[in-house]
Formats: C-alpha cells, structure tokens, sequence
C-alpha cells in the first residue's frame, strides 16, 4: 500500500482537491486500463472481422457438440465466476475477511476450470488439424483468427486467476483492503465481458450447419 | 493506521547507488533517465540520418568505419541499398518512439507534471520505474538488431506488410532484426500504456489544494491530454504488433496477401490483407503525431507565456483546442494511406476531418502569435526556441494543407514533400520543444545555470540548419522527387543532385551545431553558475522549491495554490511583474 | 480509503442480472441456429452482446453506483475509438472482388 498513499494522507487531510471522480486512484488506473484493453480486443476482433470478410471460404466448423456445448459451458462457468466475485467483493465491503477470501479463491477456481475447459477446446480443434496457417476446411486464416483472439482471452484469464490469488493472498495479510479486491473483481468482469463478445463472434457465427 | 506509516516511508530518500539512480522510484530520477534515454536514441538516431544524406549524394563513396556497423550491408565500407534501407528504418523507429515519445513527454512529463500540481510524486511510483525499464527494454531489444546477423530491418518505421510480414525473403534484415523490431514496439506498447495510466491517475488524483483543473499549466494539460491519446491509440499498436509478430514467428498470414512471390518464392502463407496493417498502424500512427507534438505544444505556451510576461490571449482557447486535437486525432488516419488501394470513398471521408483539425491547430498558432504582437519578449535561448517552433509549425503545417486532400496527395505523397512535411511539423517541431524546455527547466532540473550565449548559438546554427535541410525538400517533392531511393541515377533525378548536396551539407552542418548543445549541456551540469530557485521568475509550482528539487519536492509540505499560472505583468507586492500560483496575494484579475 | 461508491445493488439483483446475461447467452446459441445470414445474423450477436457487457458493466462492475462523470469519461472514448475502427470495412470487402486469382 505504498503506492497511492500520499495522496491518501493528503485527501485525508484536507490539503488536496479532491478527485473528480471520488474513487481511490487504484480503481481509477483498473478502469482505464480495461478501456484500454477494450480498445486491444476490439482491435483483434475487427482484424478477425475484416479477414473474415476478406476470405471468401470462411469455414464453419463448430459441431453443437462438442464445441459449442463446451462454449455454453465455459460462459457459464465464467459467468458464476463473475457472480461468486461479487459475493466475495460484499464480503469484503461488510469486512468478512474468511468469507472474502473463500469466494475470491472459489472465483480463482472457477477461473481454473474455465482454463481447463478452453484447453480442451484448443485440444479438440488441434485434433481436427486446425494450426494458425491451416485447416482441413477452408481459409487457412480461421485458426490464425481462433487461436490469436481465444488465445489472448486465455491469458487474460490465467493473468487474472494469477492476480485473484496473490490479491487474496495479501488482504488475508493485511497487506491489502477490500478496495483491492473490489478493484481486481473488475478486472475479473472485464474478461468475462471480453468473453461475451468472443464467443457470438468467434463461435457463434461459425457454427456447423 | 498503516497509510501513516507507509506516508512517511515515502518520504525517505535512498541511500543505495542502485536505488537512488538506477531503480530509482522517483519521479525526477525517472524523468532524467527518460531524458537520457532519449539523448542517446536522438544521437544515434541523427548519426544514421548523417550515413543516409552521405550516401544520397556519394552512393559509390566509401564511409570509413561503416564495415563495423554492419559487414553484409557495406561491403568495403560502401553503403548496399539494403543497407541504407535499415538505416532508415532504425532512423525512423528511434526518432518517433524514443526521441519524440519520450523526450517531451515521458521525460518532462514525468519530472515536472507532478511537481507542477504540486504532487510528492507520480500516483504509482513503482509503475513510474517499470514503465522506463520496459521503456529501456524496448530501446535494447530494437538496438540488437544491428548485432544480429543480417542487420536492422529494411520495412521503415511503418513496418508496412507484406515486406514486415514474410520474413527473410524479402530481404536482409527481414529475418530476426524485423521479429527484433516488432517485439521492441510491442515492448514499447506496454511502456506507455503503463506510462499514460500513470500519468492520468496522478493528474486527476494528486493536485495540490487550489489546484482544480483550469488552474493547471498548459505544458501539464498538455501531458494529461497525450497521456489520454496513447492510453488508447498504443492499445491498438499493441494487437498490430502481436499479429505481425504471429505472422512472423508462427506461420499465421494475417497481412500476407494471397499468391504472393517474393524472390522468386511462392511465400506459403497467404490469405490475409498488407491494408489490415496498415490501418491497424496508422489507427495508432496518426494520434502518435499528436503524441510528440501536444507536449511540444505545452512547452512551448509555458515557456512563452513566461517570457512574454503577459497571459495568452486566452489559455482556455489552447486547452480546448488540444483536446479537440486529440479527440480528432482518431479520426484522420485515413491520409497516411491515400495512395494505399484503400477505397477512395474512404479517401474523402479522411480527408475531411483532416482539414477539420487543421482548424484547431490554426486556432492555436493565431492565439500564439497574436499574444506575442505588443509583447516585451525576453529573448532567451529558451524563448528562441519556443519561437522557432512556431516558425517550424508554421512552415511545415502549411504543407499538411496540402497533403490532406487525395487529389494532391497522390502526387506528392511518395516523395520528399512529404518527407519534408513530417520533419518540419513534427520532428523539428517537437524537437524545438523539446530545446526549449531543456534551456528553461535545465536550471531546475540540475541546479545550474545553461550558457545563454551558447545557448543562442545553437538555435540560430539549428534554425537556420532545419530549414536549410527540409525547405528544400519540399521543392524536391514537387519535382517528383521519390523517398526511399538510396542513390539518384534516373534522368529526373540526375538535376536534383546539386540541391541534395547542399542538404547534404546543411544535415552535417546542423549535425555539428549539435555538439555546442550537447557541450553546454555537460558543461553545464558541473561547472554551470548556481542556479536560483526562480531564475526566470515563472509563477508555476516547480520554481517554488530549490533547484534541484529536494527528493521529497515540497519537503512533505502540501502546497497551497491561489492562481491560475498566467499571473504576469501586474506589479505584486515586492514590485516584480507576477504573482507566484501559491503566492496568497490578490491579483488584480481576480483569478 | 474506503470507496464512496456505495453498492445500492443487493444480491438480489445481482442475481437477476446473472440470470439475464446467461438467458442472453442462451439467446445467441438460439440465434445462432436460426438461418438468419450475414449482417443480420451479426447484428443480432452484436446488439446481445452489447446489451450484455452494458449489464455488466453497469451492475457486476458497478459502473451504475460511480460518480455519473467516471461513465462519461471512460464510455464515449472507448465507444467513439472503436466506432472509428469501422471505416475499415469497405476494404475489407474489396479485397475479394479485387482478388487476381481466384480458388
């Protein structure tokens, strides 16, 4: 808690302006790097959009099962990740540290399995033959596009279980609040709105018919 | 109560060397490593332009030493044409990412918007150290791309596919130094991302009391708008950069266009689009021009206030007029791209907002020079150089007039008129900026005086040296006079020789009006006069305190501001002609 | 430093937007089997997609409980950056017609 904390005494004091928005610069910082990182994910997806377009044999492989079952699956493991989230960020506002803890570790789990899960997917679609410059099916961009996009997902996701763990870890420390906590529960819904866009655009509209 | 603790932690200097100059948490430390960082990139940056104009005018001439550098691309020291092509390209990368991104705004930025809103320190001053190492790492990386075996890329700066994007076919330096170069800008990426979240917390959440938001100085106003550009154009350099690196190292061919044959090979990979690449580059490309030039901008107002002794005509004008710069920043790509197959309805629509911007920018000159008409100006090698960035604006935003609409574009685009055009209004420009602070913050910064008669030398030598080089390029554009060409033998080029020489002089010229600054910039760090805390008798917050700042700026004191910065040419109550913005003394203004 | 923004949001409606995000999910698989084509189909995907992020972003995220100026300063920015990335499009569709050999 170095960090930022000159600006607390100072705040706290009186002998500061206040901050426009009246939350604690950590969150200010959270929220601007997920615009930004909004920014990076619309990037990719509109490169995928334009070679989609671009590419007059787009295929579309994803059988209902077992891909987009699976894909069903992980939204809504993430989506209860996200939601056992804002259990442990109440806990933490109420200052029930046991119980913050418990949900955020429970949240970081749930991360894991959704991890798990995507792995999984990438196994299944390495076992069809996809690689980033071919396919068995047509634009040998499709897996270029796949594994980019999910994949920087994946890293959001493993980055945040990361992130949950060692955040978790020093609040039962003492070493951070529950604002931390709430400011990493951001960041833990950002990749999961990352995801409500990766999954009706990446799978969705590749469906099998 | 363990914020009180860690308050007074924060107070504490370091001892360690490690800590108190290499891993060095505050902001001032930081700002001068990105100071020196740029020092070094800019050297070596105009020393490559010098083995470039070399070559121009004497393509067959040896370069003495030149095989050290590279043995493939100078064969007994002459210059290959591939090799004056990665020259080039490192010319370009190092001036654009690590001259004009960090000289006037990651290294003034960070040493002097903290202090100027009266903050101890940057919001997160861990993040303040990462993002110069990563800055460093970045530098590093892009250097060691003379060290590998078939050298720098030959791409340019814009990296434009398919040539980035297909690796060693399409020439030397298209193997590892390409991959080299899209790591380091990937690198870079997150630096200044970390840089500009950095940047906007500390502004929105350190101000000193009294200091709301139109109380800030316009050189701080100027960081805090660039550090909103780059927090989202960099976000999309980023993914650029990831795609071309997969294109590169994982076999994906997201800008390798179908069929294509390079050297006589049917590259493997195809599908994609090169146009992807370069709206994805250009989508950052273009807000990164207004990343070099906004804190230009701001120096420059700061400065020119200050030595006009009397506000602008209207500083809010200037503020609003960067903002709207910025916001329209991300509309103007498009004109980078006019002579790209890009379609041309898309053209026009460019084209528009690109005149539209101009407005605000002219907006911003007229405020300028009509607040200089009837002022008493302090000559000064500061204020000279805050003039010569008008001049240098002017001139090569004139051509941007130009070069904003297709049907004139087409012609001139390929050429050295547009060569020219980006020098003036955004190299020199910046660079202007960038002296300027140095001669103004130099007494700050380091606690001595600079020499002001070397200090006036050098502009005269660097003005009229700048011109002397892009005036004429200008001319050479219009001639159709092609960029990139590493020797002139075609018939239509044979007559431009003659004025390329006399360019070529000038650059070395200018090149060696150089090492007066770089002299008085080390001679004046150790044997420069003493300097006083308020040598130019500026109202803004960092000439309250002694130069150099003490390590905790404001001595763990909260500083109290009463005034907006523009509090000149009044008579205060021990007879000078400014009100200092903590001074509580009413000004006859009201402000 | 405790944070100002109080959350006015119980459980209880973090419930009910959990539940809606996931019936919006369901939606687009159901979507995605109709034989809706190109931009209809997308649109489609997208305006769910959008109106599940803005559930999101208002509730789980608490975007609704700040200061109204936090919403104005992140929001338009972000949405006016990617709105400009549209232009791209009519590239992206010329390529195919100006494609020298087709497969």
């Amino acid at each position: 808690m170095s960090e930022a904390s000159v600006a607390v005494g100072g705040h706290a004091a009186g002998m500061m302006e206040a901050s426009p928005f009246a939350i604690p610069s950590k969150k200010l910082v959270m929220w601007l790097f997920i615009i930004s990182d909004a920014v990076t994910f619309g990037a990719m997806l509109f490169a995928y959009g334009y070679v989609r377009n671009a590419s007059p044999d787009w295929p579309h492989p994803f059988q209902f099962s077992p891909s987009i079952v699976n894909v069903m699956l992980m939204t809504f493991i993430l989506v209860t990740s996200s939601l056992t989230m804002l259990i442990a960020v109440n806990h933490a506002k109420t200052g029930n540290k046991s119980m913050a803890m418990r949900w955020t570790y429970i949240t970081v789990a749930l991360g894991l399995v959704f991890a798990a899960l995507h792995i999984r997917e990438w196994m299944g679609m390495i076992g069809q033959g996809v690689r980033p410059f071919q396919n068995p099916w047509g634009a040998s961009l499709f897996g270029a596009t796949f594994f980019s996009i999910t994949g920087l997902h994946l890293l959001h996701v493993v980055g945040g279980v990361i992130a949950l763990t060692v955040v978790a870890m020093r609040y039962g420390r003492g070493r951070y609040t529950g604002d931390d906590i709430e400011i990493w529960g951001l960041y833990w819904h950002f990749v999961d709105l990352v995801w409500m866009f990766v999954v009706p655009l990446v799978y969705l509209l590749n469906v099998a018919r | 109560m363990s914020e009180v603790s860690s308050h007074a932690v924060q107070h504490q200097a370091p001892t360690g060397f490690i800590r108190k100059h290499v891993f060095s948490l505050d902001h001032k430390v930081i700002g001068k490593q990105y100071y020196a960082l740029a020092l070094v990139a800019v050297v070596t940056g105009m020393m490559l332009s010098w083995l470039m104009r070399i070559h121009l005018v004497w393509p067959n001439a040896p370069i003495p030493g030149l095989h050290f550098l590279s043995k493939a691309g100078a064969p007994g020291n002459v210059m290959t044409p591939e090799f004056y092509l990665s020259l080039m390209t490192m010319h370009g990368t190092l001036m654009v990412f690590f001259v004009l991104t960090n000289a006037p705004f990651a290294a003034f930025g960070n040493y002097f918007l903290p202090i100027q809103i009266g903050a101890e320190d940057m919001a997160f001053p861990r993040f303040n150290m990462m993002s110069f190492w990563t800055t460093f790492l970045a530098f590093v990386v892009l250097m060691a791309a003379f060290f590998v075996p078939d050298g720098p890329p030959i791409a340019g700066w814009t990296a434009y596919a398919p040539l980035s994007a297909v690796g060693g076919d399409a020439g030397p330096g298209e193997a590892l130094g390409q991959t080299l170069w899209g790591v380091s800008i990937f690198i870079f990426c997150i630096a200044s991302l970390l840089g500009a979240l950095n940047f906007i917390a500390t502004t929105l959440d350190l101000r000193a009391k009294g200091m709301t938001l139109m109380r800030m100085p316009i050189c701080t106003w100027a960081w805090f708008i660039t550090s909103c550009i780059s927090l989202l154009a960099f976000a999309v350099l980023m993914p650029a950069c990831l795609l071309l690196i997969l294109d590169r190292v994982a076999g994906t061919s997201f800008f390798i266009p179908s069929n294509l044959v390079i050297s006589d090979r049917l590259q493997p990979h195809s599908g994609g689009s090169p146009l992807l690449w370069q709206h994805l580059f250009w989508f950052f490309g273009h807000p990164e021009v207004y990343i070099a030039i906004l804190p230009a901008m701001g120096i420059v107002s700061h400065i020119l206030i200050n030595s006009m002794r009397k506000p602008l005509l209207s500083a809010k004008v200037i503020i609003y007029c960067m903002m709207g710069i910025g916001f329209m920043s991300y509309m103007v790509w498009g004109h980078h791209m006019f002579v790209s197959g890009m379609n041309p309805f898309s053209s026009l629509a460019f084209s528009f907002p690109t005149l539209m911007i101009t407005i605000p920018a002219t907006l911003m000159t007229l405020i300028w020079l009509g607040s200089l008409y009837g002022s008493k100006l302090r000559i000064t090698a500061a204020s000279l150089f805050a003039l010569g960035f008008l001049s240098m604006f002017v001139s090569g935003g004139v051509s941007g007039f130009f070069l904003a609409q297709p049907a004139i574009d087409i012609y001139l685009h390929a050429t050295y008129f547009v060569v020219g055009h980006f020098h003036m209004v955004m190299g020199v420009a910046a660079i202007f900026g960038v002296f300027a602070g140095t001669y103004f913050w130099f007494p700050k910064m380091t606690g001595h005086m600079m020499s002001e008669s070397l200090g006036k030398l050098h502009f005269w030598g660097t003005f009229i040296g700048t011109y002397c080089i892009f005036m004429p390029f200008h001319y050479l554009g219009l001639a159709g006079n092609v960029r990139r060409y590493s020797a002139f033998t075609d018939d239509f080029l044979v007559p431009l020789i003659p004025l390329h020489k006399f360019i070529t002089y000038a650059a070395l010229f200018t090149g060696a009006v150089q090492l007066i600054f770089l002299f008085n910039l080390v001679y004046s760090r150790f044997k420069g006069a003493p300097a006083p805390d308020n040598p130019w008798e500026c109202t803004s917050l960092e000439w309250t305190m002694p130069s150099p700042p003490p390590f905790d700026n404001f001595g763990g004191k909260h500083p109290v501001v009463y005034h907006d910065p523009y509090q000149y040419g009044m008579t205060n109550a021990a007879g000078g002609d400014y009100i200092m913005q903590t001074s509580p003394e009413a000004s006859p203004t009201g402000d | 430093m405790d944070s100002k923004a109080k959350s006015s949001a119980g459980m209880t409606t973090y419930y009910v937007i959990y539940v809606g995000i996931l019936a919006i999910a369901a939606l687009q698989v159901v979507f995605a089997y109709q034989h809706t084509e190109g931009a209809a189909m997308l649109a489609r995907m997208l305006v769910l997609a959008i109106i599940q992020a803005g559930l999101g972003v208002m509730f789980f995220m608490h975007l609704r409980d700040e200061k109204r100026g936090l919403l104005l300063a992140l929001i338009p920015a972000t949405v006016f950056v990617l709105m400009m990335m549209n232009v791209i499009w009519s590239d992206s569709f010329r390529l195919i017609h100006m494609r020298a050999f087709p497969k």
